[in-house]
This record gives structure tokens, C-alpha cells and sequence, in this order.
């Protein structure tokens, strides 16, 4: 549902509240005030998210999908890559019909990596999925892990096509395959 | 009207005031004065009475009938004390006189009646007036205090002019503030309001562009245009946003919601967001973080991140694409030093001395770059900017206290 907070016949806020009732749909609010008070009042009342006009079309696709992505997670069991196909269900990956399982650690950081898929998850992002926090040291071991990652999932672990590191910032899968 | 003229009329409004008090009191003291000890229907005449009254020998003779109004009185005290000569005594005066009383009245009443004396060869000469008709009361100050009169003069003249200048000082300061507070409000009730205004049409506009932009049946000149009105729209919308903000932080209508902040972590995200935002496509962005982890700092992360996004956005602006967009962070002393460098800035400056840094100077115009400045002096930390090429910015935050 979305909702603006200024309506001509009273405020969004309100209505919220009385729409909430007893139903449990993702509600979505746009408002052509963006004072930090009114985000939080939003968010607080617990709202999915807040738009600010003006905004693109594409930036509230993003925003609804994000939000439906986390409402109904879908429990999809399969994902696939180029030609990789990623089975969450048995937490392996096939690559040219051989499949190798994953470990747990590996499993978290592909499944981060494929949430966020085309876009930069950082390091820290993904330490804090890994070790629950931003840990500081912890690169190193995240970069073992990404490596073995690679090997799993890479024709050419040393010139990877899907997992991309981003020089100082992060990692991306990126879904079609990098030339 | 500049605040010095009206701290000038105020000074003449409490200067007059205390004039009109001085005068006032002056007058008062001065009615009182006239008609006390001194005054013509009291004092004066009691030595022209005395001198009215004669010893021929055998008897007194009284030649001021004229000198003494039909309600006075008058008696010649001996020196023994007893009444030798009177002229309409009262009856409840007595006839003879101790010494205790004649030092009563002489300074205070005689049976209530307030009466003036006059000692003469023979005797006191007493005359007295209706009961209830005139005050008296002996005023006494101590000698010491009459020799520092000076001094505590120019204590008390320098009290009541330090009152007239301080009160209108604050009375015009207050002043002051109160309307500063209404100006504030006024101005922050009409940018809010015209921003609100300006978005709601903005999105039809960006909305409409962005979906002639991919509509396939025009040419794609037309989809072009399209482009650029959306890329436009965004910037008036980025323009709308920081001025909105700019305006509540000089007001300090903008309540900061600090929290610790690691730098590092901070900047990744921020740059990660930017680029995964679509911005910044076709740029290199160089990270230099120092190897040992910054001290965390306390900032609104919203404010940081706009402030960083601001400087992330002019870099691209005025950048070559293909360019180097460096950013990082280091320590120095009980701040933390985030840096973004790149392109150049908004308005270049002339002859800038590369590495030179300015704290206030053209190189930090624009909205944008002045809402950075505000951000760092939000927080108590500073921005430097140098105009370049290449652009840098340095903002300084102080590290959170421990």
C-alpha cells in the first residue's frame, strides 16, 4: 500500500494507524516533507519505508521490491547465475552438472552477495553477516573465504566473471557474468 | 532599523526616565526644604517675637501682636523653670518645668504641641504652634560619612548610569533575540513550505521524463531530451533538498542524532551506496584508509553521509568521467580527517596554491559545498576546501570523547 502523508481530508499517519487494524500489509509512505521528525514518525509507526518526492519511477520500483522482497521473502530453493545454478535448499552450487556443497560460512556470504545482487555489499556488510558485527582484522579471513568462494563457483577462480571484488570497498555478483 | 539605533533609543527612552525620577525627587526634596526649619511662617519669626518682647522694669511688655497668628502661643520660661510671662498659653501647658522637660520639648514637642525656642538673658522663650500642625523630626548623619561623601557619590552616580545603560542593553537584546527567533521561524515556516510546493510537481515532472526517456516509439533524440529534463529535475530536487537543510541547520532548527562512528566502515558504505545508486558510473574511486583503525567519531550519520554524498557528487560533476575520485581518512590529534579529492569544484578558484586549504573562501560556494561546511560546523568540527585542480575537501571531526 502507499500512502502520502498529506491527504486532502487529514493525514496519512492517522489513516495508517486505522488501516493497520487488524491486517498486516506492507504499507509504503510518500510525502512531500522530508524533515527528519516526519520520517521517523513514519518509520516508527511502523511503516516499510519512506519516499520523499520528488522521485523516479525506477528508485520506487526499487524501493516496493526491496520491501515485498522482505515481507514475503520468497523461499526460493534455487537461484542461478549464468551457468551456475545455486540450490539454497541443499547449500550447493552446480557448476557444468558437477555440484560441490558449500559450508555454512560460504553459504551466508553467496546468499548476502545474491540478495544484493548487481550492487556493492562492503566488507564490513559482510563480516557483520559473518561474524555478527563489523569486525575489524576479520578482512583477511573474508578474503579465504571469497577465494574458496571463487573456486566454487568460478570457470577461472583468478579472473572471476560473477564475484567481482570492488577495489577498497566490498564485492559484487554481478548475474550475467562479467567478460 | 540597525540594532545600534535602537539601542540609541532605548538609552534615550531610560535616559529620559531618569531624568524625569531625578527631577521629580529634587522637586520634592525641594517643596519639603522650603517649608521645614527655614520655611517664612516658622522659623523666622520666633527671634523678632523674642526681640518683641521687653522688661521695663516692673513688668514685660509685648509690642508683636502682628508676628503671632491668633492660634499660637507663647510663654518666657525663667531660669528656675516657672512660667514668667505668657501670651495665650493653653491650659494644658504647665506652669513650671523641670529640666528633663524643657530638654523634651526644646528638641521635640510640649504636650504635643511643636513649638520653636529662644534662649535669651532671661530665660526660654518658647512659642508654640497647634497641636498636629507641623512634623518635626531630628535628622542626625554621622561626621565620618559626610567626609567620604564624595566617594560614595560618584559610587551611587556611577550605579545609576551603569542601570541606564545596562538596561536598555538588555532590554534591546532580548528584543533582538525574540525577533531573530521570529525571523528564524518565519523564514524556516517559507522554505518549508515552498519546498513542499516544489516537490510534489517535481515528481510529475521527473516521473513523466523518466518513462519518455525509456518509451520505445520516440525518436531517440527526443528520449534524450527526456534524459536530460529527468537529470535536471534531480538536480532542482538535490538543490531544493540541500537548501531545505542548510536553511534548518543556520537556524539550528536541525537536532543532531549523534552516534559513534567508525570512519572506515562509514565511508565504505557511503561510497558502495553512491555507486550502487548509479552514480558515479564510470569513475575510479581510490580508497586510502590507514592500515590501525581510526578512532570513532560521534556524527548524525544522516548529516555525514549527506555531507560526504555532496562531495561525492560535485567530484563526479566536475570530473571527467573515466576520472579518479581518492577519498580516505586519517587521524591527526583529537579529530579524524575525511578527505575527498577530484574533478573540480563547483566554482573553481583563481590561483589557488595547490595543497593550499581555505576554510572560508570561494572555493566553498555553491549550496552544496556551503551545506558541507555547515555539516563539519555542526558537529563542531571544520570543513577546507581547496578549489584545485584536482578538488579536495577536507572536513575534520572530532573524535568521539571517551
Amino acid at each position: 500500500m502507499l500512502l502520502d502523508v498529506n491527504l486532502p481530508d487529514g493525514d496519512g499517519f492517522s489513516l495508517f494507524g486505522e488501516l493497520r487494524e487488524g491486517r498486516d500489509v506492507p504499507v509504503l509512505f510518500l510525502s512531500a516533507r522530508d524533515e527528519d521528525a516526519d520520517r521517523l514518525q513514519g518509520l516508527g509507526l511502523g511503516a516499510d519505508d519512506y519516499i520523499t518526492k520528488p522521485f523516479l519511477p525506477q528508485e520506487l520500483l526499487l524501493r516496493l521490491n526491496a520491501v515485498l522482497r522482505r515481507v514475503y521473502r520468497e523461499e526460493a530453493q534455487a537461484a542461478r547465475l549464468r551457468d551456475v545454478e545455486m540450490d539454497w535448499g541443499k547449500s550447493a552450487v552446480r557448476r557444468n552438472g558437477a555440484e560441490t556443497a558449500l559450508t555454512a560460512k560460504e553459504f551466508t556470504l553467496l546468499k548476502k552477495l545474491w540478495d544484493a545482487r548487481g550492487n556493492i555489499v562492503t566488507i564490513d556488510a559482510l563480516c557483520a553477516a559473518l561474524w555478527d558485527g563489523p569486525l575489524v582484522g576479520y578482512e583477511n579471513t573474508l578474503m579465504v573465504h571469497i577465494r574458496r568462494l571463487r573456486e566454487k563457483i568460478e570457470a577461472d577462480p583468478s579472473h572471476p566473471k560473477y564475484l567481482l571484488t570492488v577495489r577498497g570497498l566490498g564485492y559484487r555478483l554481478n548475474r550475467e557474468g562479467a567478460k | 532599523m540597525s540594532l545600534r539605533s535602537i539601542f540609541k533609543g532605548a538609552l534615550l527612552v531610560t535616559a529620559s526616565a531618569a531624568l524625569i525620577a531625578v527631577i521629580t525627587i529634587v522637586g520634592i526634596l525641594a517643596f519639603v526644604f522650603y517649608h521645614s526649619n527655614g520655611g517664612r511662617s516658622w522659623d523666622a519669626p520666633v527671634s523678632r517675637i523674642s526681640s518683641a518682647l521687653t522688661w521695663d522694669g516692673t513688668d514685660y511688655d509685648f509690642s508683636g501682636d502682628e508676628l503671632l497668628e491668633n492660634d499660637r502661643w507663647a510663654v518666657l520660661i525663667s531660669e528656675d523653670g516657672r512660667v514668667v510671662w505668657s501670651l495665650r498659653k493653653p491650659a494644658d501647658v504647665p506652669e513650671q518645668y523641670t529640666l528633663t522637660d524643657v530638654a523634651s520639648f526644646t528638641r521635640w514637642y510640649l504636650n504635643d504641641y511643636p513649638v520653636q525656642c529662644r534662649i535669651r538673658d532671661d530665660g526660654l522663650l518658647v512659642v508654640g504652634s497647634p497641636k498636629g500642625s507641623v512634623w518635626k523630626h531630628g535628622i542626625s548623619t554621622p561626621a565620618q560619612l559626610l567626609h567620604a561623601a564624595p566617594l560614595w557619590c560618584g559610587i551611587i552616580f556611577l550605579l545609576a548610569l551603569g542601570c541606564v545603560l545596562l538596561l536598555p542593553y538588555f532590554a534591546v537584546r532580548r528584543w533582538s533575540q525574540q525577533a531573530q527567533r521570529v525571523r528564524d521561524a518565519a523564514r524556516s515556516d517559507w522554505i518549508n513550505g515552498v519546498s513542499h510546493d516544489i516537490r510534489t510537481p517535481l515528481s510529475m515532472v521527473m516521473g513523466y521524463a523518466a518513462q519518455m526517456e525509456e518509451a520505445e516509439d520516440l525518436l531517440p533524440e527526443r528520449r534524450k531530451q527526456a534524459g536530460i529534463i529527468r537529470s535536471q529535475s534531480q538536480e532542482i530536487r538535490n538543490l531544493v533538498n540541500d537548501l531545505n537543510l542548510t536553511m534548518r541547520l543556520d537556524c539550528a532548527m536541525q537536532a543532531l542524532r549523534k552516534e559513534p562512528i567508525q570512519v572506515e566502515v562509514f565511508l565504505r558504505q557511503t561510497v558502495a551506496d553512491f555507486l550502487n545508486g548509479g552514480m558515479g558510473e564510470g569513475f575510479d574511486f581510490e580508497m586510502d584508509l590507514p592500515a590501525e583503525p581510526l578512532p570513532p567519531i560521534e556524527a548524525d550519520p544522516f548529516l555525514l553521509r549527506r555531507a560526504v554524498n555532496n562531495l561525492l557528487t560535485n567530484c563526479v560533476r566536475h570530473n571527467a568521467p573515466g576520472g579518479s575520485i581518492r577519498l580516505g581518512a586519517r587521524a591527526e590529534g583529537k579529530s579524524v580527517v575525511l578527505f575527498v579529492e577530484g574533478g573540480a569544484a563547483a566554482a573553481p578558484v583563481e590561483a589557488a596554491p595547490a595543497r593550499h586549504l581555505e576554510t572560508d573562501g570561494a572555493a566553498a560556494h555553491g549550496t552544496g559545498l556551503k551545506l558541507v561546511r555547515q555539516i563539519a560546523e555542526a558537529h563542531g568540527g571544520k570543513a577546507a576546501f581547496n578549489g584545485g585542480p584536482p578538488f579536495r575537501c577536507e572536513l575534520w571531526m572530532p573524535v568521539k570523547p571517551r
